[in-house]
């Protein structure tokens, strides 16, 4: 008993220091950014930041609900990429000759929107079509085989959007063909702005979502206990398939807000995939609070290593990041709800 | 007259009964090592005897030496390394750099490749060992995830330090042998990949493998009974690695052309995944069978379907993803289920 | 109201319960007792859905269930009080009774069960907002009970609720089930504590080893041979 209390305190101390260190270094990240490179830079993280937080969001989701690390988040991103291409460029082209004020406002978001909506039922097929069949058959090494299922599907996504689409990149250079906004001294691109907007009101509808309604109580129910969950009377697998809809569909939604800054391509999804797992693994695998958070302080980070160390370096901060993480404080800086994290 | 007919047979029962002993002792079945005389014979018999159908059969040893040494780790402790290929990378260019005598590098310390890639072997072996005491005191997970991170970090520290490496444009490391024929090279590949398959595979009949399996079926059980899990872990994770990078400095010196990203990249772990788990999780022998199929098939779909990049690849997902879910045991499961069937049907 | 017949159930491998039948009609208040290991929660988790029967059958209102889903069992008002309790430690009181009505559709009704519960439980409402992971062992007993009570359940299966309970607290628990049963509850109780049990309840059965070996009304069995030497030390 009196070993699992300190064991305890160790931990907590282990779990303070490391999160002082890394929101220390963020700080120090931002406030170096701003000076030397400029706020524009800044806006720039953040914007950046808000998609991760969006990617990491479904990531930590998916995990604490599901028990899934799921490893092809990233071609959710890719495949919102694409499809907001494919919806906004047929528009984009039409417009060039018959010019309308209203249309050219409203096209990016339909193409958002109908990421969004492909995202959402490409994650209900996906759900049923193979982690439900998984569910059925056996629990048994269930975080090993359902992560290994993900690799397959990424695998597949990929190479199948070689093949069928070809590797080439397909890129707008903006949505809105507006002037920069003119903001506390520095000019920042429209789409920016709006898409960082977007993000900030999808993160915010899906918290309330979360913390107020039946369905989302219900989630959250899951994710902690699915015993108790399944014997007040709720669906698991309805949990499940619309939890993993929720996360494909926001992933989704970030790779089309981004269409402006990535382009779309077979393997876009490698780097919203890295980034959004460094987030979840340093806030705690499962917290969903903590990824929104840790979506702008990986968004620094990153940019505070392209700034100061050079662009090439920008894998290897975050792996020296993660060393740490797991040296002091393994369930995250924010702390972890997922079923144990010594030893499975 | 039948008496001597019956003590012949009786010595020659005998004499086939050692044998097999013998091979199931260092990890074969009577039709396993007829499988390997085939494909070790195979070269010298025309039309196979072609450069490119050796080059095949280069890499078919190439990636089987691979899938055991990756199911040795994923089958027994069901630890997923996914940094396998820029592990396998690093002792690559670990032996690369350290034969070099070409000017483009900072170093030319021009060690015969004989040598470094033994060094090579030993700095993998030994990252694998610092990867595996951070980790694996923790879940499966952590591990896994924490040498993807390591492996994403190792290809970018090589792409990004072109003077020790040449970065992207790719490092032309010398050759183990002057011919430019490819017979000799798979002579040793096909020993490595021999000797990998035996030392590994009688680690998992010795008493270290009943621990490995216990510690990778119920990690509480196996602490109950006294075993210590991250001791034994990392010993494998370790060992694991080791060959990993030996077989990467073969590599090195056989292409002679490395880059980053075409050897380290995750892709490439996920093609050792795929064989090691479509082979069956555990049989360290599956992989290595599915091995040769996977490269004749990428190699004919290259060379004849050029328009459709890729599809060998989806095909390989769709069937991991199918294997995982239906039928987890694999082609090793399968054959297993066979010889039983056919073993009850003469009973 | 629940009828179980021919039950052989387990887990994997490993078969529990062999050819148990069991009867609770309704407004009973019926009790199942045995020493541990003699799968009186397997009894219990089968009939909540948790387990899969490997054959026998079971009723509820004369519906066949033994093969429906557990979330469909409760919908049902079945409610499972299991003895682990399965809270949502990282969820507040009232979120966690919130829960229990998941599958009240009538924002009114919800409230009424909150109101009564909270009533049944006054302690559990000073507590409402306190994370249910911070709460004392018997506070989240009552807890769970409350949650079960919150769909307004037909009939209530309740799992060794005082198990780990100081004694005083066992006779609030107990008061707290004998308060449901007059107000018409259901009840089917797995205990060890015999002697509290049998005071309580109408019937009860004994199992042991996965089989029925006894039944009959409580009074009966507290005058039993056999329990009083097993059960009650006499």
């Amino acid at each position: 008993m009196e070993g699992s209390v300190r064991g305890s305190i160790v931990a907590r101390i282990g779990r303070s220091l490391t999160a002082a260190i890394v929101l220390g270094a963020s700080l120090v990240a931002g406030v170096a950014i701003a000076i030397v490179a400029g706020p524009a830079q800044i806006a720039n993280a953040v914007v950046t930041g808000g998609m991760w937080a969006l990617m990491s969001v479904g990531l930590a989701l998916v995990f604490g609900v599901m028990n899934i690390p799921h490893f092809a988040h990233g071609e959710s991103f890719m495949i919102g990429a694409y499809v907001s291409y494919f919806v906004f460029t047929p528009v984009h082209e039409y417009l060039k000759d018959n010019p309308n004020k209203f249309l050219s406002t409203v096209a990016p978001f339909a193409g958002i929107l109908a990421a969004a909506l492909v995202g959402f039922v490409l994650g209900a097929v996906i759900e049923k079509l193979i982690f439900y069949p998984l569910r059925r058959r056996t629990r048994a090494q269930w975080v090993m085989n359902a992560f290994l299922l993900t690799v397959g599907i990424s695998f597949i996504f990929t190479n199948g959007a070689t093949l069928v689409l070809g590797p080439n990149f397909r890129g707008i250079p903006r949505y809105w063909d507006v002037e920069p906004l003119q903001f506390l001294g520095m000019r920042i691109a429209v789409d920016r702005v709006v898409t960082f907007a977007i993000a900030v009101i999808t993160l915010a509808a899906f918290w309330f979502f979360l913390r107020r309604t039946r369905t989302g109580r219900a989630i959250r129910a899951v994710s902690q206990d699915e015993v108790g969950a399944q014997m007040v009377g709720i669906n698991l697998n309805f949990v499940h398939t619309l939890t993993f809809s929720l996360a494909t569909s926001m992933a989704a939604m970030s790779g089309a807000c981004l269409l402006f800054m990535f382009q779309a391509y077979p393997t876009v999804g490698l780097k919203p995939l890295y980034f959004s797992w460094y987030v979840v693994m340093l806030v705690g695998l499962g917290n969903v609070a903590g990824a929104m958070v840790g979506g702008f302080i990986v968004a620094l980070l990153q940019m505070a290593t392209q700034q100061f160390v050079g662009i090439a370096w920008e894998d290897v901060v975050p792996t020296i990041m993660m060393i740490l993480v797991l040296l002091l404080a393994p369930s995250g800086i924010f702390g972890s709800e997922v079923k144990g994290v010594q030893e499975q | 007259m039948k008496d001597t007919a019956n003590t012949e047979r009786n010595r020659l029962s005998k004499a086939w009964n050692g044998v097999v002993v013998g091979l199931e002792r260092i990890g074969f079945s009577p039709l396993g090592f007829g499988l390997l005389l085939i494909i070790a014979i195979l070269p010298l018999i025309p039309p196979f005897n072609q450069e490119h159908i050796l080059r095949w059969l280069i890499m078919g040893a190439f990636f089987a030496a691979q899938a055991a040494a990756f199911d040795f780790t994923a089958g027994y402790i069901n630890v997923v390394n996914f940094g396998f290929a820029a592990i396998l990378g690093l002792g690559a260019y670990t032996s690369a750099i350290l034969a070099n005598k070409a000017p483009f590098l900072i170093v030319q310390p021009g060690i015969s490749p004989w040598i470094s890639i033994w060094i090579g072997a030993l700095v993998a072996g030994l990252l694998g060992l610092l990867l595996g005491m951070l980790t694996l005191r923790l879940r499966g997970i952590f591990a896994a995830v924490m040498a993807w991170f390591v492996g994403i970090a190792l290809m970018g520290l090589v792409r990004n330090l072109p003077d020790l490496t040449r970065g992207a444009l790719g490092l032309h490391p010398p050759s183990l042998l002057e011919t430019s024929s490819n017979l000799p090279y798979f002579y040793i590949i096909l020993a490595m990949m021999v000797v990998t398959y035996i030392v590994l595979r009688m680690v998992t009949k010795s008493h270290l493998g009943l621990a490995f399996k216990a510690i990778g079926q119920n990690i509480d059980a196996a602490r109950a009974s006294g075993i210590n899990p991250t001791k034994y872990r990392v010993l494998n994770f370790t060992l694991s690695c080791l060959f990993a990078g030996w077989l990467g400095g073969f590599n090195a010196h056989y292409l002679c052309s490395l880059t980053p990203q075409t050897l380290m990249h995750t892709s490439k772990t996920v093609e050792v995944l795929a064989i090691a788990y479509i082979g069956g999780r555990g049989s360290m022998w599956g992989g290595m069978v599915v091995a040769f199929p996977f490269v004749f098939f990428i190699e004919y779909l290259r060379s004849n379907l050029q328009e459709l990049p890729g599809l060998h690849l989806v095909i390989y997902g769709v069937l991991m993803i199918l294997v995982m879910i239906f039928y987890p045991d694999g082609v090793a499961g399968l054959y297993r289920w066979i010889v039983a069937r056919v073993k009850s049907r003469f009973r | 109201m629940l009828e179980v017949r021919g039950l052989n159930a387990g887990y994997d491998f490993l078969q529990v319960l062999w050819d148990v039948s069991l009867h609770v009609s309704e407004g009973e208040f019926v009790a199942l007792l045995g020493p541990n290991g003699a799968g009186k929660t397997t009894t219990l988790r089968t009939i909540a859905g948790l387990i899969p029967p490997m054959s026998g059958e079971v009723f509820f209102r004369g519906e066949a269930i033994g093969h429906l889903p557990a979330y469909r069992i409760s919908r049902m008002g079945i409610s499972y009080i299991s003895e682990s309790l399965n809270l949502f430690t990282n969820m507040s009181v009232q979120e966690n009774l919130l829960l229990g009505a998941y599958a009240v559709q009538d924002k009114r009704k919800e409230l009424e069960s909150l109101d009564f519960v909270f009533g049944l439980f006054p302690r559990l409402a000073e507590r409402r907002h306190q994370l249910a992971g911070t709460l004392s062992g018997g506070e989240r007993k009552m807890l769970a009970i409350a949650r079960g009570m919150m769909s307004n359940p037909r009939l209530l299966l309740v799992d060794e609720p005082s198990l780990g309970l100081a004694p005083n607290l066992v006779q609030n628990v107990f008061a707290a089930l004998q308060e449901l049963r007059q107000r018409g509850v259901t009840i089917l109780l797995v205990e060890q504590n015999v002697n509290a049990t049998l005071e309580i309840t109408d019937r009860g059965y004994v199992l042991e080893q996965g089989r029925i070996v006894l039944e009959g009304q409580s009074s009966d069995l507290r005058e039993n041979e056999h329990v009083r030497s097993a059960y009650l030390g006499l």
